[in-house]
């Protein structure tokens, strides 16, 4: 923690960042907070905090409102993949963010079941190795077919349409979204049209999840997202050998007519 | 009372401007004959085809979705069905994880020459939808 607070008040010193978004704690609960020179003294209360925050989702906004400034950012393993779709999907400048990583705790990386806990530049926690755990989708496809059907209908079928699951999302940066686009979404219908709306979401994710689990944590209304999407990330990663949140240099397979690499056989 | 009507499966076929569709009219022009259960619609491109298109139509109640264009290499915007190629080969994993059988959405590279092969795509296709039944998407209860 002092190491990172240090880190800090010496990137922002030095004029070589403008801001540094991290965690505030502000009544014994930690807040997503951008310190500023103007505001230094503030970073006695910068923390790491055990709770998550869409952090790749907020420095993409302020960096939208601020477009030449240079940003720093306290990323953990989900924060950094985030960053680095939203690179590779040109919406934020790499040279214009300065990552400074954090290991979550061992318990939190349980609760999270984390598929990627170790950033890069890591200036606070512990490396931590990966459990990779894939039961919730082994269950689901042992179902038959009718069975896993009605499984996930009624599931879609809990949406109280809060677009919680979108909002949070760390890569989900359209300004513009098919799921308000209202002859593809009938207005004002709870539960949003089942599977249409879900699916539509789950396929947006294709090639981008990073697998966070943000929007599971979010869900009011508890529909295993987070199962959905991991099952997107396997599709794509099967077709395309590609697996999002990795690095910031791979062409996502789902980018506009992509490289021209993958073929179909004709039938 | 309605009267209950053998199965006839509805089949809507996005077809791209410049291949398919010219495909499905050489197949009109050529007189051949072909089931009427397709319903096509014309898009520029089958690029332009999002997945959102598809499962809407599914939504709808269609009982099954083909999904044509150019072959690979003659698409008239050059590589705009690469991404229709990958966007069908995800979608159709993704409803297959859902219980939704994939079967019921179809990927064809129909040429502007091809009318004959279109009106056998439409036949086949649509023999194949016969023999899974209806979609059960119509039948959920959330949906008003």
């Amino acid at each position: 923690m002092d190491a990172l607070r240090s880190k800090v008040e010496e990137l922002l010193k030095s004029g070589e960042i403008a801001g540094f978004l991290g965690m505030r704690l502000v009544h014994q609960h930690p807040y997503p907070h951008l310190f500023t020179l103007k505001d230094i003294d503030l970073l006695s209360t910068l923390t790491i905090g055990d709770v998550r925050y869409p952090l790749a989702k907020i420095i993409l906004d302020i960096a939208r409102a601020y477009r030449d400034a240079k940003l720093g950012i306290m990323v953990r393993g989900c924060d950094e993949s985030a960053l680095f779709e939203l690179f590779k999907n040109f919406q934020l400048d790499p040279e214009k963010v300065v990552t400074l990583g954090v290991a979550c705790p061992a318990e939190q990386g349980e609760k999270c079941q984390c598929p990627r806990p170790n950033p890069l530049n890591m200036i606070a926690g512990e490396k931590r190795e990966v459990v990779a755990d894939r039961s919730d989708l082994k269950k689901i496809e042992e179902m038959g077919e009718n069975e896993r059907y009605q499984y996930w209908m009624s599931q879609f079928g809990k949406c109280i349409k809060c677009y919680g699951c979108r909002n949070i999302c760390p890569v989900c940066f359209c300004e513009v979204c098919t799921l308000e686009h209202e002859s593809l979404i009938q207005r004002g219908e709870i539960p949003p049209e089942v599977p249409n709306f879900h699916l539509v979401r789950a396929f947006h994710m294709a090639g981008r999840c990073v697998d966070c689990g943000l929007c599971e944590e979010t869900c009011p209304a508890r529909i295993p997202l987070r199962t959905l999407y991991r099952k997107v990330r396997e599709i794509v990663k099967t077709h395309f050998d590609y697996l999002p949140g990795q690095d910031s240099e791979s062409v996502p397979p789902l980018q506009l007519l992509g490289d021209g690499s993958f073929e179909i056989s004709e039938k | 009372m309605e009267e209950k009507r053998a199965f006839e499966p509805r089949i809507v076929a996005f077809c791209c401007n410049w291949c398919s569709y010219a495909g499905a009219d050489l197949a009109g022009g050529m007189r051949l004959k072909y089931v009427p259960n397709i319903l096509p619609i014309r898009v520029m491109c089958s690029g332009r085809i999002s997945p959102h298109f598809i499962l809407k139509a599914f939504q709808k109640g269609a009982d099954g979705v083909l999904v044509t264009g150019c072959h690979i290499g003659d698409c008239h915007y050059m590589k705009g069905n690469y991404i229709t190629a990958k966007r069908v080969a995800i979608l159709r994993d993704l409803l297959g994880f859902v219980g939704i059988n994939p079967e019921r959405l179809k990927l064809e590279w129909i040429a502007g020459s091809e009318g004959e092969k279109f009106a056998r795509v439409a036949n086949e296709f649509t023999e194949q939808i016969r023999k899974l039944g209806p979609s059960p998407v119509p039948d959920i209860p959330y949906n008003a």
